[in-house]
């Protein structure tokens, strides 16, 4: 059963646009989930594997329409409730306060 | 390859693979996560090095403890996996994924 990250030789994908100088965030947020990730696994919550385990258990309709710290910020959320950290609804809550 | 690791002191164990060896892919995929690609099922390569020994993903990604085991660099033919394709293609494969071919195959 693949799963939808596995698209190496796929045709129909545009090809990948390469920035000039491109910088290694395009946002605040995005600065902040790679700090996040990086902090919950050397603490010991998840590892690498369950971390790209998680996002490639994204459905094939949110991965192909996320960018890549969105995929990451889906992983991270993902492990936090699964592994107890967060209830489901917490996340909620934050998206709506912050809407 | 990682320094100071050494094919000779692989050899000892009978289910290492050597340079040279002709390996074959999985033809299926798993229900859990796991390193191989979709392109590279049920595909024939040759063992070209070892890079060391890592705990398998599939095992990790679902909690499930597991000890190092060897992870080889093997060789695939281009058009082995992509038609039209004239160049070699080369990944990283964890000693689980791999089923050694007879010398006589």
């Amino acid at each position: 059963m693949g799963r939808i990250n596995d698209v190496g030789g796929m045709q129909g994908f545009p090809s990948i646009a390469r920035e000039d100088d491109e910088p290694a965030f395009h946002a605040d947020w995005e600065a902040h989930v790679f700090a996040i990730n990086r902090a919950l696994l050397a603490r010991g919550l998840y590892n690498l594997d369950e971390f790209r385990d998680a996002i490639e258990r994204m459905s094939p309709q949110d991965y192909l329409a996320a960018s890549y710290y969105e995929r990451w910020l889906h992983g991270v959320t993902t492990l936090l409730v699964e592994k107890g950290v967060l209830a489901a609804g917490d996340l909620v809550d934050v998206a709506h306060d912050h809407g | 390859m990682q320094p100071g690791i050494s094919w000779m002191s692989r050899t000892t164990m009978a289910d290492e693979l050597r340079p040279g060896d002709v390996v074959e892919t999985p033809r299926t995929d798993p229900p859990h996560h796991t390193r191989v690609p979709r392109y590279a099922r049920g595909a024939t390569g040759t063992v070209v090095d070892f890079e060391g020994e890592h705990p398998l993903p599939d095992n990790r990604a679902r909690g499930i403890a597991t000890a190092p085991e060897s992870v080889y660099t093997v060789r695939f033919a281009g058009d082995q996996l992509f038609d039209g394709t004239d160049h070699d293609i080369v990944l990283s494969m964890w000693r689980s994924y791999l089923t050694k071919k007879a010398d006589d195959e």
